[in-house]
């Protein structure tokens, strides 16, 4: 079945000096954000930013899909910490995505572990839209 | 230009089927915005997805390079309002992102409807995002001018 989201955006002004605000999203799940394109290129200053927005997609889907690979193996996991950090070079685009995850799985080892965050970051449906970015990297290891 | 660096974090807890995540912008700008399995792939329930992130990136993205080509051409908008529609299907058995629709609407003075078709495709070529969505899937474009001249 397919699913569709939606979000909404207003601008107002030139790139340089307007500005726009993320209005509304199809869940109501988040409040109006404003974006600018000092916030998005030099300091956020408490700003969101296209970039931010795709690393909070991909932070999120590599961690659904690494706990439902590691619930498959029988080690759901307790917790996953998760972060994306991308790249983003004005006049360029997209040139890194970062992944990082630190997992609390009860009774598996580094190595195992570390397939399955790899498998995840493969698979996950915000990876594959994004496999066009020239660098994704990922770093994977339990929690001591 | 600098180059520039923007990070999430998140944390889960729980198998898919029924644990919840949280996601945090590092900007300050969202924090801790809850979201499971079932708000990705069924009814939203309030909560945020990947897909609907995607989604509010891509208008963000697109806003920005409208604003630029035009501001570009000598035609600040008054005002751009942007739609993206991010879709998430089944394909040969896994979730695969699909595509992305845009609808945009603009409204700026005395330019003429040809060119303002012509800006926003360009725009589109120049969103980074959708440059990346396009290697997987498709990216519509619906782009609307108001206050125009030779157009309505």
């Amino acid at each position: 079945m397919a699913t569709e989201r939606r979000a909404e955006v207003t601008w107002s002004g030139d790139l340089m000096s307007g500005s726009g605000r993320v209005d509304s999203v199809s869940s109501g799940a988040i409040e109006p954000l404003e974006v600018s394109w000092p916030a998005r290129s030099a300091e956020p200053d408490g700003k969101t930013s296209p970039e931010e927005l795709i690393a909070a997609a991909h932070a999120t889907c590599l961690s659904m899909a690494l706990s439902h690979g590691l619930a498959q193996d029988g080690h759901a996991p307790e917790r996953l910490d998760t972060s994306a950090t991308v790249t983003f070079q004005p006049g360029e685009g997209i040139t890194k995505i970062a992944l990082a995850v630190e997992g609390r799985v009860p009774g598996m080892d580094d190595d195992a572990f570390r397939r399955a965050a790899e498998t995840a970051k493969e698979n996950c449906p915000v990876s594959k839209a994004l496999a066009g970015v020239p660098e994704m990297t990922l770093d994977a290891r339990l929690a001591s | 230009m600098p180059r520039v660096q923007r990070s999430a974090d998140v944390n889960w807890s729980g198998n898919v089927a029924r644990g919840t995540g949280h996601i945090t912008a590092v900007s300050g700008a969202f924090t801790d915005l809850p979201y499971t399995l079932a708000s990705r792939v069924e009814a939203p329930d309030g909560k945020t997805s990947p897909e609907e992130l995607l989604a509010g990136a891509h208008a963000a993205c697109y806003a920005m390079s409208l604003a630029g080509e035009l501001a570009g051409a000598g035609a600040t908008p008054e005002r751009v309002d942007v739609r993206s529609t991010v879709t998430l299907d089944e394909v040969d058995g896994s979730h695969r992102i699909v595509g992305a629709e845009l609808h945009a609407r603009a409204r700026v003075e005395g330019m003429d409807a040809e060119a303002f078709t012509r800006l926003a495709h360009a725009a589109d070529e120049g969103c980074p995002f959708s440059a990346l969505i396009k290697a997987s899937g498709t990216v519509t474009l619906n782009a609307e001018i108001e206050g125009g001249s030779g157009g309505d």
